[in-house]
């Protein structure tokens, strides 16, 4: 497979899963908002900021809005267009990877992509604000039929495989952060008893927290009502079988390295295996006491460290094999979308626009 | 006549119209598509229209405009009524376009060789040696099967007898042919009944004799030659087509970055390390190909590519300084060129052609400006002409001007009336349109063309410019047994 094109495929599908994860998180918010509403107004900023400091870079929101409240946040993560992170970004660039491979992907898969994207051109934040529950359903529906038509049309190859490393890469990341930026607020202050922590707000918290991963039903099943912070750690890092966990993610990405590489368990034979390898085995070794040991905001943090290294090393072993130094130039107008980065950019595109006959 | 047509004006009088004949009648072979919109509501014609633009949206059937700020994608426009061809027709466009293209690939031949037409004075040797697209680098190098111009697309107008003329011919990295086909898939979603009712030629098989005459080309001895698509990129207005090209040969979709050269072969770059190439069906002007000895400034190229090509490790689709050919001041020694080398007449006519380096025409070009269309002798798509009758007093000293300094490197020809095709304007109105055909002759081991082509619609009233990137459309056209 050509190495732009498995490049395209990882990008396009993290992007995907980004656009996903972040209207699972202000969907959430919004549930939140509205349980809360007895003790707090919806435009709370503590609960609006912590979505920014998941998803983006607080110091760029406070470039473009005075304050943090669900108006603005909503408009910086869905419709910004200068914020690389928003919905509409993440769906327009993992639309433009896709335009570039269109040939390599199921038409199917195109046809919900683009149709995602058509469709996000055409919502208004009005009708986001009047009916938030509907637009943030939709999209994360959009991403599950994509994954559906993923499975069920696209060759079990070595595309799929990056489609695959891609999707669960954003996945462990994400997740890691959302429970940080959460463990954050809600950890128990010091000299607290644990008990006294399991008041109402923080319980309703914390199954947002599950709810904005589909784990609140999951985690029943395992640890009945039993809602208290270090369940809640223990299912959504370490669990084995949960799809959205992060063992779960960086087991399922390390997987479809090795159908890769022919790498298999204690045998790597390159550095990304190695890297997803000892990831794995940390987490399959490690216990919530452990985790509490480090400290979760040091633990959550290195696995975010260690995504960027497999990323990085995924990079040099399968897409940057003798690629030329590429200047970035300046991106001109007519241009919806500004660089896409890792991956794909907007180099020579006066060149591109040549005449064709 | 129906209420779709109730107001149509085919002004039998100045234009040939396609469907209705001087009597005022349908001819024939567009009965049975008149009483079948004969039958249709404009509510029926509308929703037929979503359809089709769902269609295209949902495959991502689009161009881009360059220079317009508005969004870079737009669907291309379609328009529902089908232009039938009948068979005898066809085949005198056949016979004359595999004339045409046999000839013009003897004469490339030749001048990168020999140079006998020259030598016997039949074209003035500077007119085709300080053509733009002449490529003195080439000059002995003998491509696979002597064969220079694989893929090529030349556009026939009607005049007002209704005598099919060539306009140009497209012999470098001609497009539009992915809408010949998408076309012809619309068609059958909008109009299946119709369509049933017609013995229409298919023209699927494109794809396949694309890749089979590639992979004839091949200068190496495999059972399966490797063949990618090479693109400008995603930015280029054409790169649905390379994209859609590609998937449906099942061939790799490739841009300058992903092939290097290495001791003048040719290879991917691919997660598993390097993968010999034989054949590249480039959509990338000659001045991009290679930095090494065209444009250095070339980011779309491969350097090292011309050297394989040389070397004859590689082939290109079409072979490189093909584009003297297709120069709009050679095209008016074309029926000189089929004669010389065929000892034939000319089955299709060209249109009359003035040359400003010749002092006589240049005299009476400048004196019937308004009369006439100019044309720079490079240019594609539309771009940098003049159409007298519908220019400012202006605009046309602008082009004197141009044409003196530079005579070369302009054309006129006479305002030909194209024939007119009812088209929709809006959903309850049919207008009479003007449009073109281009039909899409390959050349491998010998020429065939797929029965039907693209036809392109001025959708704008009374324009005469067909072009996509100007306001144009298209039509499926069938070629129909009778």
């Amino acid at each position: 497979m050509l190495s732009r094109v498995a490049e395209s495929l990882f990008w396009m599908s993290r992007y995907f899963e980004r656009a996903e994860n972040t209207a699972r998180f202000l969907d959430v918010n919004f549930n939140l908002m509205l349980d809360l509403n007895s003790i707090t107004t919806v435009d709370h900023p503590n609960y609006w900021s912590p979505l920014i400091m998941v998803m983006s870079d607080p110091e760029d929101f406070r470039a473009h809005y005075s304050e943090y409240n669900a108006h603005n946040v909503t408009d910086y993560l869905v419709f910004n267009r200068q914020n690389s992170s928003s919905i509409i970004s993440s769906i327009g660039m993992a639309r433009e990877n896709a335009r570039s491979i269109i040939e390599s992907i199921s038409s199917e898969m195109w046809e919900q992509l683009n149709n995602l994207y058509h469709f996000l051109q055409s919502v208004t934040p009005q009708q986001v604000h009047n009916d938030p529950y509907s637009f943030y359903k939709e999209i994360k529906n959009a991403s599950h039929l994509f994954q559906g038509i993923t499975d069920n049309t696209f060759s079990r190859n070595e595309g799929w495989d990056f489609v695959q490393i891609g999707k669960y890469l954003e996945r462990a990341d994400n997740a890691a952060r959302l429970i940080d930026v959460k463990y954050h607020m809600l950890m128990p202050k010091r000299g607290q008893n644990l008990d006294l922590v399991k008041n109402s707000v923080d319980i309703i918290q914390w199954m947002a927290v599950l709810k904005s991963c589909s784990a609140l039903e999951a985690f029943r099943k395992v640890y009945l009502s039993k809602i208290d912070p270090d369940n809640i750690l223990r299912f959504l890092i370490l669990d084995r079988t949960f799809p959205r966990s992060i063992t779960f993610s960086i087991c399922a990405a390390q997987e479809a390295l090795w159908r890769i590489s022919g790498s298999s368990l204690h045998r790597y034979t390159n550095n990304v295996d190695r890297l997803i390898g000892k990831m794995d085995a940390e987490l399959s070794y490690t216990t919530v006491d452990d985790i509490h040991l480090q400290g979760v905001h040091d633990f959550l943090e290195d696995i975010q460290k260690g995504v960027i290294k497999v990323g990085e090393q995924l990079h040099l072993l399968y897409f940057a094999y003798h690629t030329p130094k590429i200047e970035p130039i300046d991106v001109t107008e007519g241009l919806t979308f500004t660089g896409i980065t890792g991956g794909r950019a907007n180099w020579s595109q006066s060149q591109q626009q040549q005449q064709q006959q | 006549m129906t209420r779709l047509f109730e107001h149509y004006d085919a002004c039998t009088d100045r234009f040939f119209d396609e469907v209705i004949a001087k009597n005022g009648v349908p001819r024939q072979h567009y009965d049975k598509m008149m009483r079948r919109f004969a039958q249709l509501s404009v509510d029926d014609i509308h929703a037929r229209r979503q359809l089709v633009n769902i269609f295209f949206r949902n495959q991502g059937i689009t161009f881009t405009v360059y220079g317009v700020d508005e969004g870079i994608e737009r669907i291309f426009p379609f328009d529902l009524i089908p232009r039938i061809i009948p068979a005898p027709e066809w085949e005198c466009i056949e016979r004359g376009l595999l004339q045409r293209i046999t000839a013009l690939n003897e004469f490339l031949s030749d001048i990168y060789h020999d140079q006998k037409i020259l030598k016997d004075k039949i074209i003035p040797a500077d007119l085709v040696l300080g053509s733009k697209h002449f490529c003195r680098e080439f000059v002995g190098v003998r491509p696979p099967l002597g064969v220079y111009i694989h893929v090529t697309g030349s556009d026939l107008i009607r005049d007002a007898d209704g005598r099919y003329m060539v306009l140009e011919d497209n012999l470098r990295t001609p497009s539009g042919v992915s809408y010949m086909l998408q076309n012809r898939q619309a068609m059958k979603r909008a109009f299946p009944v119709l369509f049933d009712r017609y013995k229409v030629r298919p023209v699927d098989s494109y794809p396949q004799q694309l890749l089979r005459t590639l992979q004839e080309i091949s200068p190496t001895q495999k059972a399966d030659p490797k063949v990618v698509v090479l693109t400008p990129g995603i930015y280029n207005s054409a790169y649905f087509e390379h994209s859609f090209l590609a998937q449906q040969m099942g061939v790799q979709l490739t841009e300058g970055r992903d092939l290097v050269v290495n001791n003048n072969k040719v290879y991917t770059r691919t997660t598993r390390g390097l993968q010999r190439v034989d054949v590249i069906y480039r959509r990338l002007d000659d001045d991009f190909l290679d930095p090494l000895v065209f444009r250095p400034d070339s980011k779309l190229g491969v350097a090292g590519l011309i050297n394989a090509y040389r070397k004859g490790n590689v082939a290109l689709a079409n072979a490189i300084g093909t584009g003297v050919a297709d120069d709009k001041v050679i095209y008016s020694f074309v029926p000189d060129i089929i004669r010389y080398y065929l000892g034939e007449d000319p089955i299709l006519k060209n249109v009359e052609t003035w040359l400003p380096s010749n002092p006589k025409h240049l005299k009476y070009i400048l004196e019937n400006l308004d009369k006439l269309v100019v044309k720079a002798a490079n240019e594609s798509g539309g771009y940098g002409m003049l159409v007298g009758p519908h220019a400012t007093q202006e605009e046309r000293e602008k082009f004197a001007e141009m044409i003196v300094a530079n005579p070369r490197n302009y054309i006129a020809q006479p305002t030909i009336s194209l024939s007119r095709h009812p088209s929709f304007i809006g959903d309850s109105e049919v207008a009479a349109c003007h449009i073109d055909l281009r039909p899409y002759v390959l050349y491998g081991k010998s020429p065939s063309i797929v029965p039907g082509g693209l036809t392109r619609v001025a959708l704008k009233k009374g324009s005469l410019v067909v072009n996509s990137s100007q306001g144009g459309g298209s039509k499926d056209t069938w070629v129909i047994d009778i």
